[in-house]
């Protein structure tokens, strides 16, 4: 099994309305994938859409597979989220101390020990790029944290479940410019060992960072060029 | 992003087993607070429709006959009801133009610094027991109608009313300066760069906004004044029967003694007619009248309202825009005048006449005869009822909060959450009375201490469970969506995300309604306590009365021609007043440090 995801004709609507869609790709394992499209075309919904995270109103049409799991619309638990992990435009962080946040996902996931778990914590946190610079304060509070750095954290969070695939919605978005390279670089050092899935509307990155694109256009003007790579 | 919807549960082929922290129990809790919320609201109809069904009850002649007359068989409710309009009416037309002035000039005139404590004075005296206004009218509203209506003791429907409006104008000041502060200022600041004074720009862009919560404000006084028993029970006067033809006899019967719904229930006759045959099914009939009402009152004030969209009404001649404005200016901050000597007057009474209470022998000696010593097992009585009630609410509340804010669909929720705010409303004679024929008497309970803690936690549960809801919703997306992003469950989420983000809001909650339950009188007068003889401590449950603050002051103030009786109940009312100040205190204090949405007063 190769891929990681794949997606047939998918769309999102509401009842009586194509919002996203349709499109096709698949994740090959390893490798990272861009998703482009002007804005408004749905990116963060196709996102939202592959773990069942839809906002309330929005269903999804079209095959969807997970590691050769075909994943009926709706049926999307907890346990594929863990598989396939989105990590959302705005860095959110929660309550407690840098290592906290960079377990949250994992301790609910995995009965581990403390020390494996820390473990797992540091892997992740240099897997990121961030461990440099958090080694000697884990035990701080993570809202005294930078933007670029809260968003590297958000990234080792999810590199921590050590997912098959990664769900990246924008990821320097909400960044600076010198915030932006560092989590680029952070991105670009998982290239060939993560399944990466990068949502964004900057071409230029999309050329630096991606070996693949997948083109979303507008519902309303179903292209055949709409449909994929 | 709106709201992130997730399956309702996990489906059958998910490992959650093998997590660790799976929180399973999560579900299990919430769905009991739910069930308790439904419960509690089930057992006071279903003790309402019992009784009905245990006799037949005449419907029409309940509501267009005036008699009342048990040992006749005559069952004619019209004159409560009527009295109960009338105290109502009195008491909206008195408070709604004072209380809507006041909180004008508490939001919109008032520099901060001056508002600030006003708003928590306000809040306080909102939370004043109605046993204590009850006490208030006694002493002073009474003999004010006597001299001026030449009506011996000063009995009356209009002396109701006062005390009525009284109790509701800090609700109506509290709700309506919530819903003026929650204008944000650029509509201010827009209205006065366009040049519009002070009145118009607060009539031109600052009311609309606020109208459907100052609307609310006045739903929710009303829903008070219509549910409240002791202290209309304390000057009413329980006449039956009055009922006026023509205007002239309906000026006339302000002035002389009536009776309302509520104090037909809170008066021995409950207790008297068993529990069922006619009697007892007409006075059920009552019950689930006055329920019907609050419970509309209740609704309606809370509803969601769509933005409204009616258009501007006739705007004012453009002439004299100054004059005009120093007079709205005078009239709001002298509306501020009312409120302000209410707590003036109140604090001032109760230091004056509760004396008693600052003497420290009074809080640690035990009651002696009919009314010397101190009060200290009515303090320890109300302690272990409030605890207890706390422990009972606490869970069963918090459960159901976090149900309605976020497991639930839109239309669960919504329908769980009217049925929470209906047993907030329920008027707490009927949780008395409910709990009197459930527990004490069909369960064999007698005056139990548990059976008063329980009857005390409608009162205390419904205000936990929406400010935990309220709590829920102002929780940032972004943060449910990362959650669930990471593989957490939806009981995971719950117990790491929800929670630890809700429980100050829940706490407050907690206090607030605990605040009520302390100075609560109408629940424990048949269930739970004595006025004398009961132990400190009770032992057992069953035949296991207290002695408590609010009944013992009631029971007091009936006997109000022995000054040192009346010396007692303003020292005890003092106490109480103080107990609820602290558990007040503690819950504004608390509240400051988030920002959250408030649910009751």
């Amino acid at each position: 099994m190769d891929d990681v995801i794949t997606v047939h004709q998918l769309r999102v609507r509401t009842r009586d309305k194509t919002l996203v869609g349709p499109v096709s790709f698949t994740l090959e394992r390893g490798s990272t994938t861009g998703l482009c499209g002007p804005s408004g075309a749905g990116k963060s919904t196709v996102l939202r859409a592959l773990v069942d995270l839809l906002p309330d109103g929005l269903v999804r049409d079209g095959d969807l597979k997970v590691l050769d799991r075909t994943i009926a619309p709706g049926k999307g638990d907890a346990d594929l989220r863990a598989k396939v992990v989105l990590v959302p435009q705005t860095p959110v962080v929660f309550g407690g101390s840098v290592l906290d946040n960079a377990l949250f996902g994992l301790r609910h996931v995995l009965r581990a020990s403390r020390e494996a778990l820390r473990e797992r914590a540091e892997q992740a946190l240099t897997e990121a790029g961030l461990w440099k610079e958090v080694s000697d304060r884990l035990d701080a509070p993570a809202q005294t944290l930078s933007a670029g750095q809260r968003q590297r954290l958000c990234l080792a969070r999810a590199l921590a479940l050590e997912p098959a695939g990664l769900l990246l919605d924008e990821p320097t978005s909400a960044l600076d410019e010198q915030s932006r390279d560092t989590v680029e670089q952070s991105i670009a050092a998982l290239r060939g060992r993560r399944t990466v899935l990068l949502v964004s509307h900057d071409p230029a990155q999309v050329e630096r960072l991606c070996d693949t694109t997948v083109l979303l256009d507008l519902p309303a003007a179903a292209s055949p060029a709409a449909a994929a790579v | 992003m709106a709201t992130t919807k997730t399956p309702a549960r996990p489906s059958a082929t998910s490992d959650e087993g093998r997590r660790p922290r799976p929180s399973t129990w999560v579900w299990s809790w919430t769905y009991a607070g739910a069930l308790a919320v439904a419960g509690l609201l089930l057992a006071v109809v279903g003790y309402l429709g019992s009784g009905i069904g245990s006799g037949t009850v005449d419907w029409l002649n309940l509501v267009t006959e005036s008699a009342w007359s048990p040992p006749n068989a005559a069952f004619g409710g019209l004159a409560m009801i009527y009295g109960t309009a009338v105290v109502s009416v009195l008491a909206l037309v008195l408070a709604v133009p004072i209380g809507w002035a006041a909180a004008i000039a508490l939001s919109e005139y008032l520099p901060p610094r001056i508002a600030r404590p006003m708003r928590m004075c306000v809040e306080l005296l909102a939370a004043v027991p109605s046993i204590v206004y009850g006490l208030i009218g006694i002493a002073v509203i009474r003999p004010v109608i006597a001299s001026i209506a030449d009506v011996p003791g000063g009995d009356s429907l209009a002396a109701a009313g006062i005390v009525l409006a009284v109790m509701i104008v800090p609700t109506v000041v509290a709700v309506s300066v919530d819903a003026l502060s929650a204008v944000p200022d650029r509509y201010r600041e827009a209205a006065y760069s366009l040049g519009l004074t002070r009145g118009e720009v607060i009539r031109s862009a600052v009311l609309p906004l606020a109208r459907s919560g100052m609307r609310a404000a006045v739903l929710l006084g009303l829903a008070r004044a219509l549910g409240e028993a002791i202290a209309v029970f304390l000057v009413v006067g329980r006449a039956d029967g009055r009922m006026p033809h023509g205007f002239g006899e309906f000026l006339d019967s302000l002035s002389h003694p009536g009776q309302t719904l509520t104090t037909k229930l809170a008066g021995p006759e409950p207790v008297l007619a068993g529990t069922s045959g006619p009697h007892f099914a007409a006075l059920c009939g009552l019950g689930l009248l006055l329920l019907a009402l609050v419970a509309g009152a209740t609704i309606w004030g809370t509803r969601e309202r769509r933005r409204s969209t009616r258009k501007a009404g006739h705007l004012p001649t453009p002439r004299l825009r100054q004059q005009r404005d120093r007079l709205l200016t005078v009239w709001r901050l002298g509306a501020l005048l009312l409120p302000s000597a209410l707590l003036i007057g109140i604090l001032g009474l109760l230091v004056t006449r509760g004396t008693s209470a600052f003497n420290p022998s009074f809080w640690v000696s035990a009651a002696t005869g009919a009314a010397g010593g101190g009060v200290r097992d009515q303090i320890t009585g109300t302690l272990l009822l409030v605890v207890t009630t706390g422990l009972l609410a606490l869970p069963l509340g918090f459960g159901a909060g976090i149900l309605i804010g976020t497991h639930a669909s839109a239309r669960t929720a919504r329908v769980l959450q009217t049925l929470t705010l209906v047993l907030g409303g329920v008027p707490t004679i009927l949780l008395g009375l409910a709990g009197f024929v459930i527990l004490s008497t069909s369960m064999g309970w007698g005056r139990s201490w548990l059976a008063g803690a329980i009857v005390l936690v409608p009162v205390v549960a419904p205000v936990v469970a929406l400010t935990t809801a309220a709590r829920i919703r102002s929780l940032p997306p972004e943060l449910t969506e990362s959650a669930l992003s990471l593989g957490l469950t939806r009981a995971q989420y719950i117990r790491s995300v929800v929670v630890p983000y809700t429980w100050p809001a829940t706490v407050t909650g907690l206090l607030l309604g605990l605040a009520r339950a302390a100075g609560e009188t109408a629940p424990l007068l048949f269930t739970a306590t004595v006025f004398f003889g009961a132990p400190t401590v009770p032992n057992g449950i069953v035949e296991s009365p207290v002695q408590a603050l609010p009944t013992h002051i009631f029971t007091l103030s009936q006997d109000s021609g022995d000054p040192q009786a009346v010396d007692q109940a303003w020292g005890s009312a003092m106490v109480l007043v103080l107990i609820t100040a602290v558990l007040l205190s503690a819950a504004i204090a608390l509240r400051n440090r988030f920002e959250g949405e408030r649910w009751t007063t």
